[in-house]
């Protein structure tokens, strides 16, 4: 791993120096034993911060955008990453000239407490990243999950009222932080929904409603584009199962509409942005 | 919303609350012709005209169910007759996808349906209005199973019309 810390610091100290790009993206270690936090490198002398190891949790394509402004932005990628940077291409938030990008194999990363690997690398199907200009290190042998939707089947094989306890229980939980738009690559909306205030979609009280409103009306809204990262779940501060409503609706389209995985090409054609005139003709 | 009347949730005279979303080219056109023609359908029914059924928001629909309806239905054009060409093809996988999502966070498929009648269909509008009326009539209100939380529904529901629901509540404990 360090080998990777030391090519990755190498690599791009030399693009800010021929200034081939005006940022790096990537983590640094953070303040406590095996925690990182994402780093952002602004000029050359940062990039001898950089580390590269089993605890970098953060998915950090979205600073990004945040950083177009400043030119042509260095990321260090793994699957996710580069899953999360062509869906923000397709969504029009930047070009692919834009982004340079460091590609890293990825060996799955680990939960900070248990030191065991992270719920959301456990179903990922795509450790490499799916576009890279410069690839640091040797791509590795993909593990394909055995069930891409185990999440969901854990819920939908329960009975009706079972899983409405297990949602309402989870709503009731959520302290609506917005954690998981915020890390999220599909929620690149400039004015979300929910801050819409003076149209009203969501009130200000924290209660069941409210919330539940808030996590099915994000999850439908992403749900024909979302890459299945799992950054949510994994943001969420109180641990609510948002992954088993992200792949029920990712199951359900490609079941009705077709296979697909969204982010791994630019021109994917998103199930809810299109139609066919085939399609199941399930309403009367 | 509109505030329509009291909210009746003891078994005996509750009635469904139904909110029906009709585009204006056929559905509406449909209702409309079962009025001339004196056809009789449930009165639950609470029609919304919407341009085009692709017109209907997902979060209209979950929002009505959380703000007081039992039941929500949407009706547009047969597939391929759209006013706009392609408006209910969309509409068609947005809440194919919708309804299913509804039944796993766990509503009653009942509750929820979608159906296109044209303008010519008033048969088939009171038949659809009768039959969904009976589905929901059947579960029961929505309050006891998808747990409106009583802050948001009752409070927002009720504060405008009435006073006496959440005040009653504070001066019995008090």
């Amino acid at each position: 791993m360090s080998d990777i810390t030391t090519t990755l610091r190498e690599r791009a100290r030399a693009l800010m120096e021929d200034g081939t790009i005006a940022a790096f993206i990537g983590w640094e270690a953070g303040r406590f034993e095996r925690q990182t936090t994402p780093l952002i490198c602004l000029d050359a002398a940062d990039t001898d911060r950089l580390i590269f190891d089993e605890y970098c949790v953060n998915t950090t394509a979205k600073y990004v955008r945040d950083l177009k402004q400043r030119g042509r932005i260095g990321v260090a990628v793994r699957g996710c990453d580069s899953r999360a940077i062509n869906r923000m291409i397709e969504d029009n938030q930047f070009k692919r000239e834009d982004v340079y990008l460091l590609g890293i194999p990825c060996p799955q990363m680990n939960d900070r407490k248990t030191g065991t690997v992270l719920n959301k690398c456990q179903d990922c199907a795509h450790r490499n990243p799916v576009t890279y200009d410069e690839l640091l290190g040797e791509a590795m042998e993909e593990t394909a999950p055995q069930d891409r939707y185990a999440r969901a089947h854990l819920v939908s094989g329960l009975d009706r009222i079972a899983r409405q306890n297990i949602f309402n229980m989870a709503f009731e939980r959520c302290i609506r932080c917005y954690a998981c738009r915020d890390v999220c690559p599909c929620c690149t909306c400039r004015t979300c929904f929910v801050d819409q205030r003076n149209v009203g979609w969501l009130g200000k009280q924290d209660n069941l409603s409210e919330n539940r409103f808030y996590g099915m009306i994000r999850a439908f809204h992403i749900s024909d584009r979302c890459i299945e990262c799992g950054e949510c779940e994994r943001a969420c501060p109180m641990d609510l199962p948002l992954m088993a409503i992200n792949k029920k609706l990712v199951e359900d389209m490609n079941t009705l509409f077709g296979e697909y995985e969204s982010g791994m090409t630019t021109d994917n054609e998103d199930a809810l942005r299109s139609f066919s005139k085939t399609d199941l003709e399930e309403f009367e | 919303m509109p505030v329509v009347d009291e909210k009746k949730t003891t078994e005996e005279e509750w009635e469904p609350r139904i909110l029906a979303f009709a585009c204006n080219w056929c559905t509406y056109a449909g209702a409309d012709l079962a009025g001339l023609n004196r056809m009789k359908y449930p009165a639950n029914i609470r029609l919304l005209r919407v341009p085009c059924s692709g017109r209907v928001n997902p979060q209209y629909v979950l929002e009505a169910l959380q703000k007081g309806c039992d039941g929500v239905l949407v009706c547009g054009c047969h597939p391929g007759d759209c006013h706009y060409s392609t408006g209910n093809y969309y509409a068609k996988r947005r809440l194919m996808i919708f309804k299913r999502f509804l039944e796993y966070v766990g509503l009653e498929p009942e509750r929820f349906n979608v159906k296109w009648i044209s303008a010519s269909e008033a048969g088939r509008f009171r038949d659809t209005v009768k039959e969904f009326t009976e589905g929901v009539r059947k579960v029961g209100p929505l309050k006891e199973s998808f747990t409106l939380a009583p802050s948001a529904g009752d409070k927002l529901f009720g504060a405008h019309n009435e006073s006496e629901a959440p005040a009653s509540e504070e001066g019995g404990a008090a």
